[in-house]
C-alpha cells in the first residue's frame, strides 16, 4: 500500500514538474491575437498581419478567416460575442454593424485608449469614424472606407460626356440614355449594371437613386425605368457586387456603378485595361461603406487587441493596405503620401476626388437590419412588379420611420 | 385491454419521461415563454427577460466617467465661470462612475436621485456652452449623446403579456407568409403524391434490374438541400440555366431570367425544385405500404375480368389508405416547415413572394435578434401546425391511430 501511495505521489509530482515547465514555455511565447476578417482577393490583409507580428515581440496576430457573405459572418459573430464568448478579440465590421453591436454592449469603447494614446478622432476618415460612434463614444476605428462610385468605359463615350460624368453635374435619366445609346458598342451586351438583388447592397443603391431617402418616388421610378427601357440587363434583379464586377471587368457593360475594389479587380483579372476605364462620381453621390475595427469586450487579451487596431488603423497599417491592396486609405495623413498616390491611381483620378468630396450615408438605426430588411423588401418588390409606386413609398416611409433618432425624454416641454 | 398504472410503473417510465421533458417540453414551453416578453439580445434593455426594473450600472459609469473626460478637452474653451460649472459636474459625475457597476435592482430614491443628476449635469453644460455660440467646440454634440445614452440605464420590465399575439393578428408579412406556406404545401404534397405513386407502383413490379431503378429513384432525396437547392439555382440562371433557357423556349416563361426574378417564377421554381427532391421519400412510404397488399387479391380480380385500372383504384387505393394517410401528414408538416431550400435558392425573394413562415421567424429570430416576437411567430406556426395534424388524424384517418 505504502508503496502504491509512494509511486502515486512521484507521478503527480513528476506530472506537475512538466506541467510547470510547460507553462513556462507557453510564457516564453507570444501572446496570440485572433482577428476576425473576411478573405482578401488581394494580399494586403496578410502583409498587413505580418507587418504588424515583425513589429513586437509581445503578440502574434492570427487571421480568423471569416465567411465573404456578409450577412452570415454577421450572424457568426453575434452569436459568439451574445454567447460572451472571447474567441475573437479583435473584429471587423460592416460599418453598418457598428452602432448595432455597440448598443448591445458587445465591443469596448476605444476614447479612454486613444487619449493615452495620443490618437485624434481627426485623424482618420470622418465617414467611417461617425459610423463607430454610438452615444457619442468611439467605438471602432476604420479598417478601410468604402463609397459607391460610377465605371465608365471612357473608350466608349465620348469626352463631353465623360466631363459631365466626372463632374457629377449628371442625372439618373442622362445614365440611362446613354446606356441605351452605346449599348452593344465594343461588344459590350448591357448598358448599365448595378445591384438590385434583394440584400444589403440594394439599400446601399437605392440610397443612391432615392437621394439620400429625400425622393423616395423619383428613385423607384429611375431604377424602374433602367430595367424597362433595357439600360440594365433582363436579369439585373439578382446582381450583386459579384454579377457587376463579373460583367464589367469581362467587358459587356459601357457603365457599372460598384464599390472602390472593382478598380483593382480591372487590372488582375479583367478582359479590359485600366486605360479603358475611367471613374466618376454618382449623380447624387455615393453610398459610404467599408469595414470598422472593434475589440470584443470580453476579449481577454483586450491591449494585445488594442495594440493590433492602432497597427492596422494607423499610418503604417494603412500604407500597406492601400499599397498592396488598393484600399481607400482611413487614416487622413496616408491620403498625401508620395508613394500611395503613386501605387494608386484611384487616388489622383479627378473623378474619384469628387467622388470623395460626395459620400452620403444609409440610416443609423439600433434595429439597423430590421429596417434594412423592410426596404429590401418594399424595393425589391416594387422592382419585380408586384406592388404600386404608392405603396412601395408608403412602405419604404414606414420602414424610414423606424430609424428616427434618439430623443431626450424631456425635451419636448 | 386497460392497464391499471402503478407508482412502480411510473418508475420504469421514468426515464422516458424525462427525456420527453428535457428534449420535447422545455424547448417548447420556452418558445411560449419568450414570447411574452420584448427580448432583444443586442439591446441592453431588453436582452433578459426581466419582471422589475433594474439599473445597468456599467453603463452608467462607462457614460459617466466620459462626461469628465469630455469636460477636459473643452476646459480651455470657455471662461472661468464655465470651467467652474465644468468642473462641479466633473465632480458630480466622478462620484456616481464610483458608486455604481453592474447590473442591480434599484429603489426609486435611487432612481430619482440618478435622473436628477443627469438633468441637472446636461442642463448646466448646456448653459455654458449656449454661452459661446461662435466656438468651435470638440465634444459638444458627443456629450449630448452621452447624455441621451444615459436615458438607456434604465431597464424597466419587458413583460408585454400577449402583446406581440396582437401585432402577429396584424402582422400582413405573416399572413402573406402563412399563403405562400400554406400554397408551396399544398401544391408540393399534391404533387409529390401523384408523382410518387407512379413510382413506387414502378417501383413494386418484381423485374430485372429493378434494384438499380430503386437506387436511381432514390438519388434526389439522398443528396443534401442545401446541395440540390445551389444545383437549381444554375439551372434557373438567367443566362446558363439549362431549365431557365428550356422553359422560356416553349413558352412558359416570357425570358429565362424571369424564372427567378418574379414572383410567380420564383415560386414555381421553388415548387419543381422541392417536387424532385422528395417525390422519391413519398415514393418510398407509399412503397411500404404496396407491398403488404395481398398478391391474392389481385389475382383473384384478374380472374373476374377486372382491368389494372380497376384494379388500382378498387384494391390498391383501399387498401393504401393508411399509409398514404401517414405518408400526406409527414409529407404536409414537412413541406409547411420548408426552409433551407427556399432560403438557398431565392432567400425568400423577390421581394418576399417566396418567403416561408419558417424563414421569417429565422430572420426575426437570428438576424434581427428579437427572440421575442420571432417566438410569438413561431407559436402561430405552432398553431397552424397543430391544426394540420388535428386534421388528418381526426377527419381523415379515425382508424389511423387505433390498433383496429
Amino acid at each position: 500500500m505504502k508503496r502504491i501511495v509512494a509511486v502515486a505521489l512521484s507521478l503527480v509530482m513528476a506530472i506537475s514538474l512538466v506541467a510547470g515547465i510547460g507553462a513556462d514555455v507557453f510564457a516564453a511565447e507570444k501572446t496570440v491575437i485572433n482577428f476576425a476578417a473576411q478573405g482578401d482577393s488581394t494580399p494586403a490583409t496578410q502583409a498587413v498581419i505580418d507587418a504588424f507580428n515583425a513589429s513586437q515581440e509581445e503578440y502574434e496576430a492570427v487571421w480568423v478567416d471569416m465567411t465573404n457573405d456578409s450577412g452570415a459572418m454577421r450572424t457568426q459573430l453575434i452569436n459568439s460575442l451574445k454567447a460572451g464568448s472571447d474567441e475573437y478579440d479583435v473584429i471587423s465590421m460592416d460599418v453598418v454593424w457598428a452602432g448595432e453591436f455597440a448598443a448591445a454592449g458587445y465591443i469596448a469603447a476605444l476614447d479612454g485608449f486613444m487619449r493615452d494614446n495620443d490618437l485624434s478622432i481627426r485623424d482618420y476618415n470622418q465617414g467611417s469614424m461617425s459610423a463607430g460612434k454610438y452615444d457619442g463614444k468611439q467605438f471602432a476605428l476604420p479598417f478601410f472606407p468604402d463609397l459607391g462610385v460610377l465605371y465608365v468605359r471612357k473608350d466608349i463615350v465620348s469626352e463631353d460626356e465623360l466631363a459631365m460624368l466626372e463632374s457629377g453635374e449628371y442625372t439618373w435619366a442622362d445614365v440611362l440614355d446613354l446606356a441605351v445609346q452605346y449599348k452593344g458598342e465594343a461588344e459590350t451586351v448591357d448598358g448599365f449594371v448595378y445591384q438590385s438583388k434583394q440584400y444589403e447592397g440594394l439599400v446601399c443603391n437605392f440610397n443612391e437613386f432615392s437621394d439620400n431617402w429625400r425622393d423616395i418616388a423619383g428613385g423607384l421610378e429611375a431604377m424602374k425605368n433602367l430595367q424597362d427601357a433595357g439600360a440594365a440587363p433582363e436579369n439585373i434583379l439578382v446582381y450583386t457586387e459579384g454579377e457587376t464586377a463579373n460583367s464589367f471587368i469581362k467587358g459587356d457593360s459601357v457603365f457599372a456603378r460598384n464599390w472602390p475594389y472593382q478598380w483593382g479587380a480591372i487590372a488582375s483579372e479583367g478582359e479590359i485595361t485600366q486605360d479603358q476605364v475611367a471613374i466618376a462620381p454618382l449623380p447624387m453621390g455615393g453610398t459610404v461603406g467599408g469595414w470598422l475595427l472593434g475589440v470584443n469586450a470580453n476579449s481577454s487579451n483586450q491591449d494585445g487587441a488594442l495594440a493590433l487596431i492602432s497597427f492596422i488603423t494607423g499610418p503604417e497599417g494603412q500604407k500597406i493596405m492601400s499599397m498592396e491592396g488598393g484600399y481607400l486609405p482611413g487614416f487622413n495623413a496616408v491620403l498625401e503620401d508620395e508613394e500611395v498616390i503613386e501605387s494608386n491611381l484611384l487616388l489622383s483620378m479627378p473623378g474619384f476626388l469628387n467622388a470623395l468630396e460626395t459620400t452620403i450615408s444609409r440610416p443609423v438605426a439600433e434595429d439597423y437590419a430590421a429596417v434594412s430588411d423592410e426596404l429590401q423588401q418594399a424595393v425589391h418588390g416594387y422592382l419585380a412588379g408586384d406592388t404600386e409606386l404608392e405603396d412601395a413609398v408608403a412602405a419604404v416611409e414606414e420602414a424610414l420611420a423606424k430609424a428616427e433618432p434618439f430623443e431626450y425624454a424631456d425635451e419636448e416641454e | 385491454m386497460k392497464h391499471n398504472l402503478k407508482l412502480n410503473h411510473f418508475l420504469f417510465l421514468a426515464p422516458l419521461l424525462i427525456m420527453l421533458a428535457i428534449f420535447s417540453l422545455y424547448p417548447i414551453i420556452t418558445s411560449f415563454v419568450y414570447s411574452f416578453f420584448d427580448y432583444r439580445t443586442t439591446n441592453q434593455q431588453f436582452n433578459e427577460l426581466r419582471l422589475g426594473s433594474a439599473l445597468n450600472g456599467d453603463l452608467l459609469a462607462e457614460n459617466a466617467s466620459y462626461v469628465g473626460f469630455y469636460l477636459n478637452d473643452d476646459y480651455d474653451l470657455v471662461d472661468a465661470e464655465g470651467q467652474a460649472v465644468f468642473d462641479r459636474v466633473t465632480e458630480e459625475s466622478d462620484r456616481i462612475a464610483e458608486q455604481y457597476a453592474g447590473v442591480t435592482d434599484i429603489s426609486a430614491a435611487d432612481e430619482e436621485a440618478i435622473r436628477a443628476y443627469i438633468v441637472d449635469a446636461r442642463q448646466s453644460i448646456d448653459a455654458v456652452y449656449s454661452r459661446f455660440p461662435d466656438e468651435d467646440f470638440w465634444r459638444q454634440s458627443d456629450l449630448k449623446a452621452i447624455f441621451a445614452g444615459m436615458e438607456r440605464v434604465f431597464i424597466e420590465s419587458n413583460y408585454v403579456g400577449l402583446e406581440h399575439y396582437q401585432r402577429l393578428l396584424k402582422d400582413t408579412r405573416f399572413f402573406k407568409d402563412l399563403g405562400h406556406t400554406a400554397f408551396f404545401t399544398v401544391m408540393t404534397v399534391s404533387l409529390e403524391l401523384i408523382l410518387g405513386m407512379g413510382l413506387a407502383l414502378i417501383m413494386n413490379k418484381a423485374m430485372r434490374g429493378i434494384g438499380l431503378v430503386r437506387t436511381a429513384a432514390l438519388i434526389p432525396w439522398a443528396i443534401p438541400t442545401a446541395v440540390s437547392a445551389l444545383m437549381w439555382q444554375y439551372l434557373y440562371d438567367g443566362r446558363s440555366g439549362i431549365v431557365a433557357n428550356f422553359f422560356a423556349a416553349i413558352g412558359l416563361i416570357g425570358s429565362p431570367e424571369q424564372m427567378l426574378s418574379t414572383s410567380g417564377g420564383a415560386m414555381t421554381a421553388a415548387i419543381i425544385a422541392d417536387v424532385w427532391k422528395t417525390t422519391p421519400y413519398m415514393a418510398l412510404l407509399l412503397l411500404a405500404g404496396l407491398q403488404i397488399i395481398d398478391r391474392g387479391l389481385y389475382e383473384s380480380a384478374a380472374v373476374d375480368g377486372s382491368g389494372a385500372v380497376h384494379q388500382f383504384f378498387h384494391i390498391t387505393l383501399p387498401l393504401m389508405k393508411p399509409s398514404i394517410l401517414v405518408a400526406l401528414l409527414f409529407r404536409t408538416l414537412d413541406a409547411f416547415r420548408v426552409y433551407d431550400l427556399i432560403a438557398v435558392l431565392t432567400g425568400g425573394g423577390p421581394g418576399g413572394s417566396t418567403e416561408t413562415l419558417s424563414i421569417y421567424s429565422y430572420k426575426v429570430m437570428i438576424e434581427q435578434s428579437n427572440y421575442g416576437y420571432g417566438s410569438a411567430i413561431v407559436v402561430g406556426m405552432f398553431v397552424f401546425v397543430a391544426i394540420i395534424a388535428t386534421v388528418f388524424i381526426k377527419f381523415l384517418g379515425a382508424d389511423l391511430l387505433s390498433d383496429s
